[in-house]
């Protein structure tokens, strides 16, 4: 009953953190809240304020505020992570499924197919895209989805092996001599109450992972000072947030806040691909 | 499924990954919509027929594969068309080639102490959930740390070497690396502890890791396998933002410049250093299966007579 109410609480609090990013891509502005100039006209109104004093995260060296960020770069990665976090769930599914329903020729070719996958540094190849991606192309998504792709041998391999364990044919066979329907057998015993921590983890990781590989991504071009790869020119990222922390470690401008703001939606993407793993763990 | 299928299929895809990269790069290009110079390089900035009588795309997919191979083989890349223009490709990954590879060794360091420390039963088991929160950490961020903290005590100053070591630690912290080769090693023992002849083993005074390590081997060689790869696929993010010339760091300009000819030549080293790893733990496996099937020295003993 305790371990019940755990699973509940998890539940909530991923749904809950996964609704968070989803509503603050909705509310993200289209282009960041424009510029003022302060009454002498010299500098920058509202630049460099603390959390109290511009609510709720402060703002910029040009005094937009942090919140655009946040909102901005929500919207640059939820949907994209969520996708390709449903595309390996979706691969490690049929895995599972390949191996329980013993299908030989299939179980093997998914094996060697993953081995020559799996074989190269995801990245690279990640690069690799983006450079034949034309420009109008060069979104998250197409990148999101090759990460989700060559992460999912991985996955694939792991949902296998589970059902490997299970039994495999042999669960399959004595389910059905219990009499349950194929569709009983495959989705509810194999998937939902076998597979499902597995595939849920698997899931939830790859998202973060493309979460932070767009963060990555675009911390290096901001970082190297050249066009981004991920998202258009007019939205930016959270790696922003973590350059200005940067430059504020670096030159002691007071854009601390922003690194702890960037910081803060790291930890919040990591604590919910934690709770996602908790809530679908195995009973 | 017979034993030597799985590690056969892994040889077979380490001797085949640098054939087949490149060609599934070229046949990309050649699949999207549009004129494969004009996707490389669009007007005015860049000349796209210029581009394509430069690198010979105007021959078409196969012939551009049989030739660039046949050039790559002899280790001739070419000409860089935007990195470094008219600098040779082979000399820029000369000097890039090591610098990754050196990460790469450097960053194996604590991974390899680490697993050895676990199976020797020396890393506490509290301390895990500490390796794994530091995991939890991306690469980027860690980089970020190192390199501010570099540039406020060093300023400027060229320090490849000790920006090299902060890679190596990076690499070996960020993205769950340690963890999991603590984590990791420890499970993978533990379980293979637990079977009957390892304890039969013990009782006639063999002891346990002797015992073990050639079945579990395989599993930890697959293990260390996804972490170097890991490790390659971070050495870019390492590279960039520590500002170290590696092939990361390559592969990235030439991305950034759509240097299609850098970007294929940094790919190509890339597959090979992963096929490398393939290949090495392909041999493992079958070395290990050989080891683990091949007859005891012993007579059989036959039935005994009453």
């Amino acid at each position: 009953m305790k371990r019940e109410a755990g699973r509940f609480f998890w539940v909530a609090v991923s749904l809950g953190l996964l609704s968070l990013l989803l509503v603050g891509s909705w509310l993200a502005p289209e282009r960041l809240s424009p510029v003022e100039m302060d009454a002498a006209g010299l500098g920058f109104a509202n630049a460099y304020l603390m959390p109290w004093e511009y609510p709720p995260f402060g703002t910029d060296e040009r005094g937009v505020p942090l919140l655009d960020y946040a909102l901005q770069g929500a919207r640059i990665v939820t949907v994209p992570a969520l996708v390709s976090g449903v595309v390996v769930m979706l691969f490690s599914v049929l895995a599972g499924l390949v191996r329980c329903a013993g299908v030989g020729w299939l179980d093997g070719a998914l094996q060697g197919a993953s081995e020559l996958v799996g074989a190269l540094p995801r990245l690279v190849v990640v690069l690799v895209v983006a450079l034949l991606l034309p420009k109008e192309w060069r979104v998250l998504m197409p990148i999101g989805l090759t990460w989700a792709l060559l992460a999912a041998p991985g996955a694939m391999d792991e949902a296998a092996a589970t059902a490997g364990r299970l039994g495999g044919e042999r669960f399959v066979e004595a389910l059905r001599a219990h009499g349950f329907g194929a569709v009983r057998i495959y989705l509810y015993h194999v998937v939902w109450l076998n597979l499902r921590p597995v595939i849920v983890r698997q899931g939830a990781e790859v998202m973060m992972q493309v979460v932070f590989l767009e963060i990555a991504l675009s911390y290096m071009t901001v970082a190297t000072n050249v066009p981004d790869i991920t998202h258009s020119a007019s939205t930016v990222s959270w790696a922003q947030l973590l350059y200005h922390g940067y430059t504020a470690l670096i030159g002691g401008r007071d854009l601390f806040h922003a690194l702890a703001l960037g910081l803060g939606l790291l930890a919040l993407v990591g604590a919910m691909t934690q709770s996602f793993r908790l809530a679908a763990r195995a009973r | 499924m017979n034993w030597w299928v799985r590690p056969s299929l892994r040889v077979a895809s380490a001797l085949l990954l640098p054939f087949i990269v490149p060609a599934v790069i070229i046949g990309a290009l050649w699949a999207l919509p549009g004129d494969p110079a004009l996707n490389l390089c669009s007007p005015p900035s860049c000349n796209p027929e210029k581009l394509a009588e430069h690198w010979g795309l105007d021959q078409g997919p196969v012939v551009f594969y049989q030739e660039w191979f046949a050039k790559a083989v002899l280790l001739d890349f070419g000409k860089s068309w935007q990195v470094l223009q008219g600098f040779s490709v082979t000399e820029l990954l000369k000097e890039s080639f090591p610098v990754t590879a050196g990460l790469m060794v450097l960053s194996m360091i604590p991974l390899l102490a680490a697993s050895f420390a676990a199976a020797m039963g020396a890393m506490p088991r509290r301390l895990d959930i500490g390796w794994q929160g530091l995991g939890l950490i991306p690469a980027v961020i860690l980089a970020l740390f190192f390199d501010a903290w570099l540039r406020i005590t060093y300023g400027e100053q060229d320090l490849t070497g000790t920006r090299m070591a902060f890679g190596a630690v990076v690499l070996g912290l960020a993205d769950g690396t340690l963890s999991g080769a603590i984590v990791g090693t420890r499970s993978v023992l533990e379980e293979e502890v637990k079977q009957r002849y390892v304890q039969i083993a013990v009782m006639r005074g063999e002891s346990s890791l002797s015992n073990t390590l050639p079945n579990v081997l395989p599993a930890l060689v697959g293990q260390f396998r996804a972490r170097l790869l890991t490790i390659l696929s971070g050495a870019v993010i390492v590279e960039v933002v520590l500002g170290l010339p590696g092939l990361g760091s390559l592969l990235w300009d030439g991305t950034l410049s759509q240097d299609f000819g850098v970007v294929l030549a940094a790919t190509f080293a890339f597959s090979i250093l992963s096929g490398v790893v393939l290949l090495v733990q392909g041999l493992i496996e079958v070395g290990v299966s050989m080891y683990t099937r091949r007859s005891p020295d012993v007579a059989m003993v036959g039935p005994v007579d009453a």
